[in-house]
């Protein structure tokens, strides 16, 4: 009997077409903003997750705190820097780490009459491997190039470019103030991530540029590769206490873990999910509104059907189900369609972020088959819901008088 | 005995006033007749109608159908009753459009459970019965008022009923249709089947064996006619 009285239902539904399109028009919005919304979301998080992996792992960054005028009066004379030296005593005192120290130079290089202005790295062969970025030809950095101060440049890609054009950068000489630099290496295409265009790098040994360029054993700061993660807080705390120390008991500089960073992402994820699955809901929420209103006309439209059917030998519950499956089927209709809307508009979406977001080329939306199944039970549980008041009203009917219904 | 009503009344509650439609009743109707209960609009036929098509309960008295007394059964029982043991005939037909005269049949067949095969093969034979044969997959709105009218006689002897209930068969149809629908009730009525037939219209209740007359809510009259008494079955006055 529930296949027939399906049949009936869909007759129903196609007997009052436009009016049941704009019924659905409501489940289909509701779905369809689930779908887009979870696949942006879900896409957003990907995206980052890959970027913060593309910039290596279980990684901790070693900065110099910034000292205030009283701070700098009482430890005058101690040795309050954070230098060359730090990274190679780490180095020493933590031999399972890999650590990059960084100096960064901002200056024109030249190449015959071409020249790029852009931020000069200085730094170890580390680096290479912590961040997780290679050269394409040629080499990387290496541990002979610091010790002899090599005049040695690794180029990003675009500088690369920007110089030599398609004609091969390797061997090639550039200037740098009035320094001859050789190239050893062009780097691998990495694109932005977090406003830091890679491409757009270039790196030379970090003993030569403090020789050249600072004429100081300052650096910027320090990034340091765990090889487990789970040890990521002991060896943050060790380091503290050794680099302190080595500061002559100033507490001097703060280690940022790339973990807390990425606990800070997932938070604003999660609150964007938490909002955008509420404005979702309301949605799929209105356009019960909308099946319980168009069955509740029904229900009064059919008034002598339904008299006549309970005349004839309906049950209560015969009635109910007639009805109920009639607005389930409402929803799974539009439940069906709106999945279909929702991957098409959150396939949509996430192509013009990809175009509109510098550095976001492999943005995209993410379709999980449990979000779309999560899209459909809430449109079933829609329909039945808000199916059920219209049903019980109609299956409550007096069938004496639902008969002479005018 | 089919039907014992003993002493039936129905009152209906207009807002503080009590209406009584009908005052105290009683009646019996066997197996096998043809009764037309006659009465002007406000005699209260409609309602007595309702009673025995187990469509609403009486105010007070009893009401006895094929030996079960109505007033004590739950709805879903009632609901049963109604499904196996009447058949209903309206003025106004009662059939559901955008449903083909096929599927109006099958419809108290649906609801009695019997199996597809089964609801189609005698919804088939009821209309080949009523000479519907070549439109059985017709739309019910496709059909004259006639043939509406078959289709729903069709459809209220699905389930072999008892009794065949009709409220005016014959006041939405023209005089021929209306004869040709009165014909098809003799003919049952020789068949054994039992009908209960409501009527304002004295001419077309003469085609009934019994006669019943309700004025304001009593049973006025009760006459029956000795040449259509000798054609019903005496067996089914035995029961």
């Amino acid at each position: 009997m529930i296949g027939s009285i399906f049949q009936d239902a869909l007759k129903n539904l196609t007997a009052n077409l436009l009016r049941s399109s704009l019924t659905m028009l409501g489940v289909i919005i509701g779905v369809a903003s689930v779908i887009t919304m979870i696949a942006i979301v879900e896409g957003g998080q990907l995206w980052l997750v890959n970027s913060i992996e593309r910039l290596g792992t279980n990684l901790l960054f070693v900065w110099k705190k910034r000292l205030t005028v009283e701070e700098r009066r009482i430890f005058a004379g101690r040795n309050t820097q954070l230098r060359y030296e730090d990274a190679l005593a780490i180095r020493e005192r933590f031999p399972e780490l890999d650590v990059a120290p960084v100096l960064e130079i901002d200056q024109k290089i030249k190449a015959g009459d071409r020249d790029y202005s852009g931020r000069v790295t200085a730094t170890s062969p580390e680096f290479s491997t912590i961040r997780n970025f290679h050269p394409a030809s040629g080499r990387f950095l290496t541990s002979t190039d610091l010790h002899d101060w090599h005049r040695t440049i690794v180029l990003g890609q675009t500088v690369a470019q920007a110089l030599f054009g398609s004609s091969p950068a390797l061997g090639e000489e550039v200037k740098i103030r009035d320094h001859r630099f050789t190239v050893v290496g062009v780097m691998e295409p990495k694109g932005e991530i977090y406003g830091q265009d890679y491409d757009e790098m270039m790196f030379i040994p970090i003993t030569t540029g403090m020789r050249f360029f600072t004429g100081t054993n300052k650096i910027r700061f320090l990034i340091l590769h765990v090889p487990q993660r789970e040890r990521m807080p002991e060896i943050t705390e060790e380091l503290h206490q050794f680099l302190v120390q080595r500061h002559d008991g100033v507490d001097d500089i703060f280690i940022r873990n790339q973990g807390e960073f990425l606990g800070a992402v997932e938070q604003t994820i999660w609150t964007f999910r938490i909002v955008l699955s509420g404005i979702a809901l309301v949605a799929l929420l209105v356009g019960g509104i909308g099946i319980m209103n168009i069955m509740l006309v029904t229900v009064t439209e059919r008034t002598r059907e339904i008299g006549l059917r309970k005349a004839i030998g309906a049950k209560r519950r015969d009635i109910l189900l007639q009805f109920l499956i009639e607005s389930t089927t409402i929803s799974i209709v539009g439940g069906t369609v709106g999945i279909v809307v929702g991957i098409v508009a959150a396939y949509g979406f996430g192509n013009m972020v990809a175009q509109a977001m510098p550095g976001g080329g492999d943005w995209g939306a993410v379709i999980q088959p449990s979000a779309i199944a999560i899209a459909f039970l809430f449109a079933i549980a829609v329909g039945v819901t808000f199916g059920l008041f219209p049903a019980i009203k109609a299956s409550k009917l007096d069938p004496a008088e639902a008969l002479r219904y005018q | 005995m089919l039907i014992d009503l003993r002493a039936v009344t129905k009152t209906y509650q207009a807002g503080h006033v009590a209406v009584p439609a009908l005052k105290g009743i009683d009646l019996r109707i066997h197996h096998g007749e043809f009764v037309a209960i006659i009465g002007q609009s406000g005699s209260g036929k409609t309602t007595l109608l309702d009673i025995l098509g187990c469509l609403s309960h009486p105010t007070s008295g009893e009401y006895w159908l094929d030996g079960e007394n109505t007033n004590v059964i739950s709805e879903s029982r009632l609901t049963t009753i109604r499904n196996q043991k009447i058949g209903f005939v309206f003025q106004t037909f009662h059939l559901l459009p955008r449903k083909t005269a096929l599927d109006n049949v099958q419809l108290p067949l649906m609801y009695a459970g019997v199996p597809r095969v089964s609801q189609h093969r005698r919804a088939q034979e009821l209309l080949t019965m009523v000479g519907l044969q070549d439109r059985l997959l017709h739309y019910s709105n496709q059909l004259s008022g006639g043939q509406q009218q078959r289709v729903a006689i069709a459809r209220a002897l699905a389930n072999h009923p008892a009794l065949l209930l009709a409220d005016e068969p014959t006041g939405n149809l023209d005089t021929q249709s209306g004869k040709d629908i009165l014909d098809m009730f003799e003919t049952l009525h020789r068949d054994g089947q039992t009908i209960v037939m409501i009527t304002h219209d004295p001419s077309i209740a003469q085609r009934a064996n019994r006669r019943i007359t309700l004025s304001d809510g009593q049973v006025v009259a009760d006459e029956t006619s000795d040449l259509s008494a000798s054609a019903r079955p005496i067996s089914s006055e035995q029961t």
